[in-house]
């Protein structure tokens, strides 16, 4: 949805996704893409406040609540740029008007490298290297079984 | 004993030592360098047991190191199977139910719920047993069950298990909550029994199988049934008590005041050996049905790699006595493996013959 900054609104994407929180992060299986990725308490947090209707700055306020410490819209965005790329958002992400994109480096300088901690971070889950030495079939293999698969998930006949 | 002996021996030490008490929420301290860490990280990732290695690793000063973070991405892949299993569970009960078949989810799940997190026991496929009766239904009903989808074993009766009949083993399971729904699995004393034999059955190669034992007996019930968990058989009522004896002694499992305890303290030097052996490369491809990979009949035509696959096949010890029925006392394993190994090949050559199953 393209709009004013103060005013987007942006929506988690629910389906396709498989969902498992875990104690400090949540773990997305995308069943369209054959992909599975793992977001932080922020980043899990930031997505979990994406219902269409709640702005980045109202985002912002909820994190601040919930830590307990200030936080900048500037680290929803971040959050929202990776989630936009990882697929778990419907609909485009537009950054702030003025700025060709955050990049957590520039965030980090804005916050400070005390908060740097706190920041959101969506990464993919890769299979692990000694797995694939083996002999398994890496991720987006033909499989019939999670146990032939390198990272022990085959999904729909594809390995993750 | 040999270098390799040695260096064997040490490599399933340290397995065990990084599986001690793994299945407890709050599992022991883990003091181990950062080598060691390395250089099991592939028999974890290989055997399933990665999870429970980030497990024991995650709250140690090895948690940053690049093998716990793989052990970790592990743990996230199979946390993440877990929950795609777990829909599918209640789908597949579900298309039982309808077709008017009554299913017991074995293994797997059944196993990994006894864990503080499902995702720290990983499983393949969903196993679901019926009686002999209802199984015809069920096969019918999932006869066009979307198979990219759903990877399901259908098992008639529990012949593939365990010796108790289908009907004693029915009218002991009990129901268990799955996703808002009521699903039945086996009694915790079957289940334990299984365990044990399911293990030995395979010599014991994977050290994730004592783990089950262990988290097995540590979650048991105050009503747990020791007499009929170890049954009435002597002779396999021991070989469950070695299988948790392996489990106390490599793996911490408590054991303390339960009637297995002595003969738990009291094992054969060749088993413990073994299963240290058979940890130092806890690779499937090294173990049936994975290590054949052609059938044997194939090598009158092209001997290639027959030696190989001769050495290959001659039974494990552990395996051996298994099958033979034989006692865990501390006399030589030649005697069943030689046994064992005759009788394969008596099953392979009737199959040849066509008077009889074949093997292999």
């Amino acid at each position: 949805m393209i709009s004013k900054k103060d005013h987007f609104t942006p929506k988690a994407r629910q389906e396709g996704l498989v969902v498992q929180e875990l104690a400090d992060e949540v773990l997305v299986y995308d069943n369209k893409r054959f992909k599975a990725h793992c977001l932080n308490q922020t980043a899990a947090l930031v997505w979990q406040h994406c219902d269409g209707k709640t702005s980045t700055k109202d985002i912002a306020l909820a994190l601040e609540k919930k830590s307990g410490s200030s936080v900048s819209e500037e680290v929803v965005w971040l959050a929202l740029s990776q989630l936009g790329k990882s697929h778990l958002l419907t609909g485009r992400v537009i950054p702030p008007a003025g700025g060709a994109g955050i990049s957590r480096r520039e965030v980090i300088r804005r916050v400070g490298i005390a908060a740097a901690v706190g920041l959101p971070v969506v990464t993919s889950i890769v299979a692990p290297k000694a797995a694939q030495a083996a002999n398994c079939l890496p991720s987006g293999s033909s499989c019939t079984s999670s146990v032939q698969c390198c990272s022990n998930l085959c999904n729909t006949n594809v390995c993750a | 004993m040999t270098e390799s002996g040695r260096t064997n021996r040490h490599l399933g030490e340290t397995v065990a030592g990084i599986l001690h008490g793994a299945w407890r929420r709050n599992p022991p301290e883990l003091e181990l360098a950062e080598s060691e860490l390395d250089r099991v990280t592939p028999l974890l990732l290989a055997s399933g047991a990665a999870s429970l290695g980030w497990w024991r690793v995650r709250n140690s000063n090895l948690k940053s190191t690049q093998s716990a973070l793989e052990l970790q991405q592990a743990y996230r892949l199979h946390s993440l199977q877990s929950a795609l299993h777990q829909s599918e569970i209640t789908d597949l009960v579900s298309l039982a139910r309808d077709a008017g078949a009554e299913p017991v989810l074995v293994k797997g799940w059944a196993v990994a719920r006894l864990y503080p997190e499902m995702g720290l026991r990983p499983y393949g496929d969903v196993d679901l047993c019926f009686s002999k009766e209802s199984y015809a239904k069920a096969e019918a009903a999932f006869a066009n069950l979307d198979r990219t989808r759903y990877q399901v074993d259908l098992h008639e009766g529990f012949s593939k298990l365990d010796n108790l009949g289908s009907e004693q083993l029915l009218s002991r399971s009990r129901p268990i909550s799955i996703g808002g729904m009521e699903v039945r699995v086996l009694g915790e004393e079957d289940q334990l029994r299984i365990l044990c034999t399911h293990a030995l059955r395979h010599s014991v190669w994977r050290p994730l199988w004592l783990c089950d034992i262990a988290v097995a007996i540590e979650t048991r019930s105050p009503e747990f049934d020791w007499q009929r968990c170890v049954g009435r058989d002597a002779r396999e009522a021991d070989w469950v008590a070695c299988a948790i004896g392996l489990a106390h002694r490599f793996l911490g499992a408590r054991i303390e005041g339960t009637p297995v305890e002595q003969r738990a303290n009291a094992l054969p030097g060749w088993l413990v050996r073994r299963t240290l052996k058979n940890w130092s490369a806890p690779f499937p491809e090294l173990y049936p049905p994975l290590s054949y990979t052609r059938p044997f009949v194939t090598y009158f035509r092209d001997p290639t790699g027959l030696v190989r696959t001769l050495r290959m096949r001659w039974p494990d010890p552990i395996e051996a006595t298994i099958r033979m029925r034989g006692p865990f006392n501390s006399f030589p394993r030649w005697p069943y493996q030689v046994a064992n190994a005759s009788r394969r090949i008596t099953m392979f050559l009737g199959g040849l013959l066509g008077t009889g199953p074949k093997t292999g």
